[in-house]
């Protein structure tokens, strides 16, 4: 099995890089050569990469959340199912090379450094942690999803503002189907990062009985989703939309990734099993 | 083939020259009755603002353009044309020609996909008058195939190409329905009209039009479907809009800054969209720098005009390639006209009816009877075809004229549907 489970870790970035150049070929050209062959692609990279992460659960004996390579290629996963979803639902499927390139870093990163990892600490085979990280993962994909559509978005305002038509004007969907886009994201991330929050509740005085309320990551994740809720709630209440919604997209994400790299790498954080 | 085409177009005539010889539908009946009188068996007349055609199979096989020429001229009052104003085409490049004005490219707007229409209702015309025959008729089907694969197979007619059109379409980057927003049209003139029915036609949800004259603003809004207000009250009115277009001939600037800051604030910072085609500019270019304010003038518009026209411009090889496999087409077909094939094609048709009844009641005859029933029926068919065949074997001698002969085998294959598809003889191929 382990010589399967490394053809296809080496095999996946390869497909996402393959996946990413008919999406970005199309966009490029403006032609609809690949316009269905991509959107196989993507699948057919979205089934080995689940056989592959069913795979390394069974050989291993532990769901792929147990080091920070595994949750990469999770959050690759993550994010290219999100973006698949979206444009089925959509049929917009001009934005997907901006999309697929984040997927496929997460998974290059993943593929060069991760671990056959057999001996895990106990409290990471526990099964609300396993719906608590996957939740948390697919809520985290929606924010990053929502913060590219937040920067196209902020990029084709820039452009029309400034008069140029170039491809950016050319290829992607309008202002507020972008806003929409990204606003929806937004929504189905928070609202799985809410799941994972009251999962995570649940589950961690009974794991760390000594845990503090005063965690970096435990503060951080609480700003983002105080964050987005503040956005959500302001589009709902007070029609906030436009300009101000997208920056407060992206000023989340931006918060989000700085509380996992602090959490992860730089404090000191319950979160760091690794 | 014979068939001859002079055209006065953009490329070979000045405006005023393709003015005065702009013709009239009626003009047209007139001339196609003389001209099936004294010069053409068949043809059609195509005229334009940008072009005045004649296409036609002649009467006499060696018709000098010149005279064809002439016959264009002399049902006009009197103009300064000469021959370097006429272009000329003889069969395959007849048909080439006509295949590139149906198909846009020949258009002084490339892609111009009205000219399809134009090209079609000439036909009707010609085909109302007499004057479209049998070969008309395939020339006509196939001129339309190449212009609707044009449009369909590539991008020959896509993207604005006016500055009315291009407004519109940068509106369509901002907002995704415009059957939500509501819209301010400012100047009845004919840019204004012209910028207002694009709107309508994209469905917008209200349409507004204000004029300086009332009057004619209220007879646009009538028109259109639209609402209207006097001019005085225009900037009471502006954070009403989602989408305002300014076409006036006005010299002084009509909305400045300060009346867009206040109509956004207003609008509680909801996107706004100016498009100002007029010259000179009606409102401030200053507003471009409020925020959720998208201000365009005509240059910004024409920048997409010409990236638009660049685009068609790059499409014109893939049209050229469907041209030449349509004419490839058609001329296998022309050929096919040929004495020998029909007569082939002719006799195919009535063996596989005769063998098909024979098929279907051969149960009801004895057994001695059913060698005597192929060989009378097959009597039968002979002698039904024996006439037509001598009549088409003669028009391969010499002295009949090719059209004729054209013709003559036309009519045979139209009579007994011998090239439709789920004929008998079609069948059997």
């Amino acid at each position: 099995m382990i010589p399967v489970i490394h053809f296809l870790n080496y095999l996946l970035p390869v497909l996402y890089l393959t996946t990413f150049s008919a999406y970005f070929y199309d966009f490029m050209k403006g032609e609809k050569k690949f316009i269905n062959i991509k959107r196989l692609f993507l699948f057919l990279t979205l089934l080995i990469h689940l056989v592959y992460l069913l795979l390394r659960t069974f050989e291993f004996h532990h769901p792929p959340i147990t080091n920070v390579f595994e949750i990469f290629t999770v959050l690759a996963f993550a994010i290219t199912f999100s973006y698949f979803l979206l444009e089925l639902i959509t049929d917009i499927r001009g934005t997907g090379p901006f999309i697929i390139i984040i997927s496929f870093v997460f998974q290059f990163i993943s593929t060069l450094f991760i671990p056959d990892q057999l001996a895990v600490k106990e409290v990471l085979r526990n099964n609300l942690l396993g719906i608590h990280v996957i939740t948390a993962l697919l809520g985290y994909s929606g924010f990053t999803i929502s913060a590219v559509y937040s920067f196209l978005y902020l990029t084709l305002y820039k452009d029309l503002k400034h008069n140029r038509f170039g491809l950016i004007f050319n290829r992607l969907p309008n202002l507020e189907v972008l806003e929409k886009l990204s606003f929806y994201s937004a929504v189905i991330g928070f609202v799985l990062l809410t799941i994972a929050i009251i999962i995570g509740i649940i589950w961690l005085p009974s794991a760390f009985p000594d845990i503090s309320y005063l965690d970096p990551k435990l503060i951080g994740t609480g700003l983002v989703w105080l964050l987005y809720g503040a956005g959500i709630l302001s589009n709902l209440i007070v029609h906030w939309k436009g300009k101000k919604l997208i920056v407060l997209s992206i000023t989340g994400f931006v918060i989000a990734i700085l509380s996992t790299i602090i959490s992860n790498f730089l404090a000191q954080s319950f979160h760091s099993f690794y | 083939m014979n068939l001859l085409a002079v055209s006065i177009n953009h490329r070979t005539a000045p405006v005023e020259l393709r003015e005065a010889l702009h013709l009239t539908e009626e003009e047209i009946r007139q001339i196609i009755q003389l001209a099936k009188d004294e010069l053409l068996q068949e043809g059609f007349i195509i005229s334009t603002c940008n072009r005045t055609e004649i296409y036609g199979i002649p009467k006499e096989f060696q018709l000098p353009y010149s005279r064809l020429h002439s016959f264009i001229l002399g049902h006009k009052k009197p103009v300064n044309a000469s021959e370097e104003n006429f272009q000329n085409f003889l069969s395959r490049e007849s048909l080439k020609h006509l295949f590139g004005v149906a198909s846009g490219i020949d258009s002084m707007l490339i892609g111009d996909n009205q000219i399809l229409k134009q090209v079609k209702d000439s036909f009707l015309i010609a085909e109302e008058m007499g004057f479209a025959g049998f070969m008309m008729k395939r020339v006509f089907d196939a001129a339309i195939r190449v212009g609707k694969r044009a449009i369909s197979e590539t991008a020959i007619s896509e993207g604005a190409v006016t500055v009315s059109y291009a407004a519109v379409q940068l509106i369509e980057k901002i907002f995704s329905n415009l059957s939500k927003k509501t819209a301010l049209v400012i100047g009845a003139g004919e840019t204004g009209e012209i910028a207002a029915k694009h709107l309508r036609d994209k469905n917008i949800r209200k349409l507004t039009i204000t004029n300086r004259t009332k009057e004619r603003a209220d007879k646009l809004a009538a028109k259109l479907n639209a609402d209207s207000f006097p001019f005085d009250e225009l900037n009471q009115h502006l954070n009403k809009f989602d989408i305002i277009i300014s076409a006036t001939s006005s010299e002084n600037i009509l909305i400045s800054k300060e009346d867009v800051e206040s109509a956004i604030k207003k609008r509680n910072y909801n996107s706004m969209v100016l498009m100002d085609i007029a010259i000179p500019r009606d409102i401030d270019p200053s507003t471009s720098k409020i925020d959720y304010v998208f201000y365009n003038d005509i240059d910004s518009l024409n920048i997409i005009v010409e990236q638009n026209l660049s685009k068609r411009k790059a499409e014109i090889p893939k049209v050229e390639k469907i041209i030449e496999e349509e004419l490839d087409n058609f001329f296998a077909w022309y050929n096919s006209l040929q004495a020998a094939p029909t007569i082939k094609s002719l006799r195919d048709h009535f063996e596989s009816i005769r063998a098909e009844e024979v098929e279907k009641n051969i149960n009801k005859f004895s057994s001695e009877d059913k060698e005597k029933l192929e060989i009378i029926t097959k009597r039968i068919v002979n002698k039904i075809l024996h006439h037509p065949t001598i009549e088409l074997r003669k028009t391969n001698d010499a002295g009949t004229g090719a059209e004729e002969a054209a013709t003559k085998m036309g009519i045979i294959r139209n009579l007994f549907g011998i090239d439709k598809p789920g004929s008998n003889n079609e069948d059997k191929k």
